[in-house]
């Protein structure tokens, strides 16, 4: 066959063009299937950060901030909206400097440390968004059940009540449920989101640890 | 890995990773999977590299893990996306030789069919192209030399039949 033939003499001088890698170059390489993955991380990181910032500010509407105001939680969302926003900037420079620190490792032992570290930051970040949703469910729930439109009726309700102890602590349970389902869902969402790359890495973890011993 | 197999590993590596390019450039499908594939193919060759025992060439142990990961890598990405895009395929020549246009054009289409090619195919083209006898096809893929000879004439006809339907 004469095209066939044509192509090994030209897949043969192919040979030079090639890049050519030093062993420390191919060393490396051999160690460097976690910065991809922590890639990842970084990147999701931002676009998690984007994607709520964006729906923050199409669903912002005046009425919403009369309903705010109304139930006095304006000074209580901007500072929690400061500190929300402070904190993820935070975490981005941390994932990508977990990002950076793992593809200049070149010891496997650094690059398990890394790692360690990369998982560290991705629980402190979940954590960190969770709080941060209970804390805004709960006082949101606080400041509707004081203020908001159907106040006046849940106050009289426990005035009427023999036993206001027993009432308050029927809605403290309902506050107390809403804030679990709310978590739940987020836990339900980052689990999917980083648990499928934090898995990943556990997997290259385990492998390095043996391969180290 | 003790540091004195680490060392002759990387010895032998260094010299040899032209092969692993080489298959690369078959089984990889853009400049960024290639990049992977040598990555999961080296530390492959390095998982397995205690378990090298030296009864046959470097060269040939290499190979036969090089051309293992690279099917079983080709076959994880088959499942995920089970689209072949010939056109954006791209051949590039060495830019120091001077090729005549049609020649180029050859050239272009028979790395577009050899790329059509299933995985196993490939394999036996590679061995073929990188000047192997059935006796090192057959031992490093496997399988019978008569079965070599007979899946090698095989895709000759397959590629011709690509060339020119």
């Amino acid at each position: 066959m004469k095209e066939l033939e044509l192509f090994k003499k030209d897949w043969k001088a192919k040979e030079s063009g090639f890049p050519k890698l030093n062993q420390e170059a191919l060393y490396a390489l051999i160690w460097k299937r976690s910065s991809s993955i922590v890639k990842w991380l970084y990147y999701i990181s931002i676009a998690e950060f984007v994607f709520w910032t964006a729906l923050s500010i199409l669903t912002k509407s005046a009425e919403q901030e009369e309903i705010i105001e109304s139930m006095r939680l304006s000074t209580f969302i901007s500072v929690l909206t400061i500190v929300n926003y402070s904190v993820l900037v935070y975490f981005i420079v941390l994932f990508y400097k977990n990002y950076k620190l793992v593809s200049y490792q070149s010891s496997v032992k650094e690059l398990i440390q890394s790692i360690l570290k990369v998982k560290k930051t991705v629980s402190q970040y979940v954590w960190f968004n969770l709080s941060m949703l209970a804390v805004a469910t709960l006082g949101s729930l606080i400041g509707s059940i004081l203020y908001g439109p159907e106040s006046e009726a849940i106050l009289e309700m426990a005035h009427q009540r023999e036993n206001t102890f027993v009432f308050w602590g029927i809605i403290g349970l309902v506050v107390v449920v809403v804030i679990a389902l709310a978590i739940g869902f987020l836990l339900l969402f980052y689990r999917l989101l980083y648990g499928i790359l934090l898995k990943k890495l556990k997997r290259n973890y385990k492998e390095l640890v043996k391969l180290e011993n | 890995m003790n540091k004195d197999l680490e060392h002759k590993f990387l010895i032998a590596f260094e010299a040899h990773q032209n092969i692993v390019h080489k298959i690369c450039t078959l089984y990889a499908k853009d400049h960024d999977s290639h990049h992977d594939l040598f990555q999961e193919i080296s530390i492959q060759l390095w998982k397995a590299y205690p378990k090298f025992r030296g009864d046959s060439k470097f060269s040939t142990w290499m190979y036969r893990v090089a051309i293992n990961t690279a099917i079983t890598q080709y076959r994880k990405e088959k499942k995920r996306i089970d689209v072949h895009d010939i056109d954006h395929v791209l051949f590039k020549t060495s830019a120091y030789e001077a090729y005549d246009k049609k020649e180029e054009e050859q050239l272009q289409l028979m790395y577009a069919a050899i790329k059509s090619l299933n995985d196993i195919d490939k394999a036996l083209i590679f061995l073929y192209l990188e000047d192997k006898n059935y006796e090192e096809i057959s031992e490093t893929l496997g399988i019978t030399e008569v079965n070599a000879r007979v899946k090698m004439n095989r895709i000759k006809k397959k590629l011709k039949k690509i060339l020119k339907p």
